[in-house]
């Protein structure tokens, strides 16, 4: 998949990292919003029988969206780990703040919503898959 | 500017009591529901098995889905009111113009979101599936092993009346177990006095599960006698009619 001028656009800085480096690391504290630009990455979740891989990420998609969403104490909810070497772009917090604060109440709520819809669907996946196995 | 506000239906709030539909899978709808108060449980049919997909509360959206995906789509999942609900419904107008128009990068970050969204619902659907068939499957053979019926001691209030007999009747009884095939209800021998109560008699009875749903079930007395408790009969009974919903409940109550 190409990247999309637009995230180019908002791309700050670029990191390399070599395969199996933890870009993300679950628990830690941090905000910053990540998109692949070239290789691919790992989303791994702890559970009580070791790593999980949750989602493996293509050139295009972003990470750590979750943690910039959410509202009050942040934590990452997902490690994020270099499947071979890859380039990852950060893109611009103060742009994307600017940007998600001219939203109306209405709109981010309902974005909110979303993200924390996708993060307890992603617990329950692993639960499930942790369950099973 | 001023106009185009005039044009948008205000925001509707709306009450739901406990166990209300407020959306139905399949159903077309394109409204947005906001919670502002009560637990919503959404879920989906996955097969013959309902599958929950979430519980959600207060501040949290409804029909949001429908709204991000810009689809004609009939609705993907049923929404339940858990509880007494108070429910603010948007008229999706109110915000397509605004989401159209937001920083292109919001947009692109919120539609991968999404995509992730659905595949993880699809995922959670279909482990729910799996493992409903493995239960099926293992419900088979205990079935093929014959009489090695799953019976659950339950110690619970009943009422019974003859088939036949006035549907106003209500006789109590105590439950002591039950399995998918029939019920053991311990009765007062007075009972006996105005109703008869012989191997083969046919009753109705009703009761309602842990989980607040009523089963009602027709079984006949296969055995009676006295009760270890003095003034009491303890009954024998095998399920004689049972509606699909009824087997259901039941079955979801026995499982292990």
């Amino acid at each position: 998949m190409a990247i999309d001028p637009l995230v180019y656009e908002y791309v700050a800085n670029e990191e390399n990292y070599p395969e199996n480096a933890v870009i993300i690391e679950e628990g830690s504290n941090a905000y910053w919003v990540y998109v692949v630009l070239e290789g691919q990455v790992k989303v791994k979740k702890r559970t009580p029988n070791g790593m999980v891989t949750v989602n493996t990420l293509k050139e295009g998609a972003i990470f750590g969206e979750i943690a910039f969403f959410q509202e009050g104490e942040v934590t990452r909810t997902a490690s994020v780990i270099a499947d071979g070497p890859v380039q990852v772009g950060i893109l611009d917090t103060e742009r994307l703040i600017t940007d998600w604060q001219m939203l109306s109440p209405q709109l981010k709520g309902l974005i909110m919503s979303l993200i924390k819809r996708l993060q307890e669907a992603t617990k329950r996946t692993i639960a499930m898959v942790v369950e099973s196995t | 500017m001023a106009k185009d506000k005039e044009k948008v239906p205000p925001p509707i709030c709306l009450q739901y009591k406990s166990g209300d539909l407020i959306i139905k899978e399949g159903d077309y709808g394109i409204s947005i529901y906001k919670i502002i108060d009560g637990k919503v449980r959404i879920s989906t049919q996955s097969g013959n098995t309902e599958v929950n997909l979430a519980t959600l509360g207060p501040g949290e959206f409804i029909g949001e889905m429908t709204f991000l995906t810009g689809s004609t789509e009939p609705r993907s999942a049923s929404a339940r009111a858990l509880e007494d609900c108070e429910l603010e419904v948007w008229h999706p107008t109110r915000l397509s113009k605004e989401y159209e128009e937001m920083p292109p990068i919001l947009k692109y970050i919120a539609n991968q979101a999404l995509k992730r969204l659905m595949r993880m619902n699809k995922a959670i659907g279909e482990l729910i599936a799996k493992r409903a068939e493995i239960k099926g499957l293992a419900q088979k053979d205990l079935q093929a092993s014959q009489r090695l019926f799953y019976r659950k001691e339950w110690d619970h209030e009943c009422v019974y009346r003859p088939v036949g007999g006035s549907a106003k009747l209500r006789l109590l009884g105590r439950i002591k177990d039950i399995s998918m095939s029939g019920i053991g209800l311990e009765v007062n021998a007075t009972n006996r006095l105005n109703f008869s109560h012989q191997p083969g008699d046919e009753f109705f009875i009703s009761t309602v599960l842990p989980n607040r749903k009523e089963l009602d079930v027709t079984a006949k007395i296969v055995s009676i006698k006295s009760a270890r408790a003095p003034g009491r009969l303890s009954m024998g009974m095998s399920f004689t009619d049972m509606t699909d919903e009824a087997r259901k409940r039941l079955g979801f109550f026995l499982m292990p």
